[in-house]
């Protein structure tokens, strides 16, 4: 990829919507490339060297996570769904297919350009990510030292579980994208395990509770409400 | 019973018989002198023969009587006298008797036998007309029409009372026949709560129905066929017994068939409505979000414009952002008061912690929540509770939402659960001017506000969606005013039920 310029193809029908997106992409130092039909999108994914695809999931000519489907069979570059569809089956179903993040219709340029932030930054931590994680405001100033398998809060080692530990490496690893229940409770407890959403559900409660200054309102363990969690930093 | 051609009355058959006698002897009586009289005795016997079979028992042995006699007084000498010149014609005459009395015994027998076989067969034929008939009804109507052209054979009215069961309990719905009179009703009750044929020879020949048949179809029992019979002979209709009994079966089939048809078409006609009002509903949806999407967009591109708007043009986008958003959501409530109205919506229940819908709607409604200071006090170790996230995280914005509109900048808004009995209890109260006390319990109808000339943007449906929610998932909502400070609280449950235990591991 290009540090300095990242090439982002945007796959939209809608004109307008398509305007604004590329403008505000561009304002933000990166290459677009717009493409209005499935086909276009494809042919401009297999030629360029995208870092970032944005893409509706109401396309003419093409079901949306049919084509997400087709393109994760020969690309890791991380697609944002922009959808008008509404049910959370819905969503489920793009991130299954191998979608990274989702977004609402309609939503501001603001909330766009912080996805578009998160998941271009995760594409250029690929593989790079230190042994030391942080993330946090005072009163609650998280350090994660992978190697060691050490979490510290404001300096003070906390205690996790050998599940809760799991499941915090695990929305580390995922950061700034979405985690369907599904896929967090394979990733912790493993594929072929009995997991139960409820469980889970309880897990990041807890982890709230250690690492959130409030459990209630979190700024890091986001809920996606009816599709699963986001971490962010 | 008038299955096959009416016999002849039996007044007719003896006279036939007492014909037959004497066309014989006239038939006869040239013969005498030539013939040897005990050919004459074979042609009587003929005769006897033959009212045995065509005429039966009775005019037979008649015929039996009448030939001995007619043949002792024409031909036996001396003629024309019943007296008898040679004892041995007693003899003949005797076994004469016994012959005709014999042959008519068995001719009559194997007639009747034969009728009575005709007159099974002529059943048959007909009950399988009747089930073809029936089987080519499209209402119980129909099928009423044919079973009472089929009893109309047997000179009786058919009514027809198919139950309708409700909540409420049994209910019979007539169907041709007459209606029935508080009497009738009531032995068609007996019948269908016995599931036995009822008779009430006591009602025979007042016109009224006197056979009650339960339809007892596979499944269940699906009414009474109530039979009127025009004669008051009691034994005839109890004659009719196996026959109506064929009837009602073949009926409760028919009537079954129909109810499962119908409920098939229904669950069908369902299932095409549900379609169209999602695809309609899904449709709205989509196509009102694509402009929005791009007033919004565009209205974000202005303001964040390099070189920047002068500072009048900014706040104008600002408001063109905000009063879209505020247009989205009214459409979402719109469309989510659709489809909760439609019945349409199947709740995706799980066991959750509440916590977690605090801190989703939290965040979605940052944006407007800015000018309140919002203040969340969850009681510690609120169990899980089964709802549908999503639902519920609309009920929590609303009621958000609302507390921040109808409320000062700057005021304190309150979000607060504890368990309360079998149920979680959340209250979100605000500290504006709180609901007018004489509309407490109308806020919650769909497009009634609290106040009546609103200075607030809204549709009125935001109450009305979480009312419906709240009572899908088994809850009750209130709305109060909050005593001792000005504020207004809406208060709902929801039921706590059996959480599942969650197996936390032990701390290492």
């Amino acid at each position: 990829m290009n540090a300095q310029t990242p090439q982002v193809i945007v796959v939209e029908d809608e004109p307008q919507i398509r305007r604004f997106v590329c403008a505000a992409l561009r304002k933000e130092n990166c290459n677009t490339l717009e493409a209005a039909t499935a086909q276009a999108a494809l042919e401009a994914a297999a030629n360029g060297e995208a870092d970032l695809v944005i893409l509706d999931l109401g396309l003419p000519d093409r079901d949306g996570i049919a084509f997400i489907r087709d393109l994760r069979t020969w690309s890791q570059v991380p697609v944002l769904i922009l959808s008008a569809r509404v049910t959370e089956q819905d969503k489920i179903a793009a991130l299954d297919a191998g979608a990274d993040d989702y977004l609402v219709k309609p939503f501001g340029v603001g909330e766009l350009l912080a996805r578009t932030r998160a998941l271009l930054r995760r594409r250029g931590q690929l593989g790079e990510t230190g042994a030391i994680r942080r993330f946090g405001a005072a009163g609650a100033e998280i350090e994660v030292d992978l190697a060691r398998r050490r979490v510290r809060r404001d300096g003070v080692e906390v205690h996790l579980t050998q599940t809760e530990y799991q499941l915090l490496t695990a929305m580390l690893a995922n950061e700034g994208k979405v985690m369907t229940h599904r896929h967090l409770m394979r990733e912790v407890w493993g594929a072929g395990s009995m997991g139960q959403p409820h469980t889970l559900r309880v897990y990041v409660g807890r982890l709230r509770q250690k690492l959130e200054a409030n459990a209630a309102q979190p700024q890091h363990f986001l809920t996606e409400t009816g599709v699963g969690y986001r971490f962010q930093s | 019973m008038r299955l096959i051609p009416p016999p002849l009355s039996p007044r007719r058959r003896y006279l036939s018989a007492t014909a037959l006698c004497l066309v014989t002897t006239l038939a006869t009586l040239p013969m005498s002198g030539h013939f040897d009289l005990a050919n004459i005795v074979m042609l009587f016997l003929l005769t006897v023969f033959a009212c045995a079979v065509y005429l039966g028992r009775g005019p037979a042995v008649w015929a039996a009587f009448l030939a001995v006699a007619l043949f002792d007084f024409f031909f036996v000498p001396p003629q024309l006298t019943f007296a008898v010149a040679d004892a041995q014609y007693l003899v003949t005459f005797a076994v004469m008797l016994v012959v005709g009395l014999i042959a008519s015994q068995l001719a009559a027998r194997l007639a009747e036998r034969t009728e009575e076989a005709q007159r099974r067969e002529a059943e048959t034929r007909l009950l399988y007309e009747l089930a073809r008939d029936l089987g080519g009804a499209l209402a119980v109507d129909q099928v009423a029409a044919i079973t009472g052209d089929f009893l109309r054979r047997l000179e009786a009215k058919a009514s027809l009372l198919v139950v309708e069961t409700d909540a409420g309990g049994v209910d019979f719905r007539c169907h041709g026949g007459h209606s029935l009179g508080t009497l009738e009703q009531s032995f068609a009750r007996s019948a269908y709560e016995r599931r036995a044929v009822v008779e009430a020879d006591s009602l025979a020949g007042m016109g009224v129905a006197t056979v009650f048949l339960p339809l007892l179809a596979p499944t269940q029992c699906r009414g009474v066929l109530a039979v009127t019979p025009h004669t008051d002979d009691a034994d005839v209709v109890r004659a009719w017994r196996p026959l109506l009994e064929a009837v009602a079966s073949l009926v409760a089939i028919a009537i079954e068939r129909l109810h499962y048809a119908e409920a098939a078409q229904r669950g069908e006609v369902e299932i095409v409505a549900e379609r169209l009002r999602a695809s309609i509903l899904s449709s709205l949806s989509h196509d009102l979000r694509t402009p929005l999407t791009s007033l919004v967009g565009l209205a974000d591109t202005l303001a964040q414009r390099q070189p920047p708007l002068p500072q009048d043009a900014v706040e104008v986008v600002g408001i063109i952002h905000d009063q879209a958003q505020a247009m989205y959501r009214m459409l979402s409530n719109l469309l989510e008061m659709a489809r909760l109205q439609a019945g349409g919506v199947t709740l995706n229940r799980e066991w959750q912690p509440f916590e977690e819908i605090v801190g989703s709607s939290t965040r979605l409604l940052a944006p407007m929540l800015t000018r309140h200071a919002v203040e969340v006090d969850l009681s510690p170790d609120l169990p899980l509770v089964q709802f549908d996230a999503v639902l519920l995280e609309r009920v929590v914005c609303n009621l958000l939402e609302n507390a921040a509109k109808y409320s000062p900048a700057g005021s304190r808004i309150r979000l607060s659960a504890c368990v309360r009995d079998a149920d979680l209890e959340v209250v979100v109260a605000n500290a504006g001017p709180g609901f007018p006390p004489d509309r407490l319990d109308s806020v919650f109808a769909p497009f009634v506000r609290g106040e009546r000339e609103p200075a607030v943007a809204g549709t009125g449906l935001g109450l009305a969606i979480c009312k419906a929610i709240v009572e899908a998932h088994g809850g009750t909502i209130a709305a109060e005013n909050r005593t001792g400070e000005p504020g207004a609280c809406v208060r709902f449950t929801l039921p706590l039920g059996a959480p599942p235990t969650v197996d936390i591991e032990a701390a290492e």
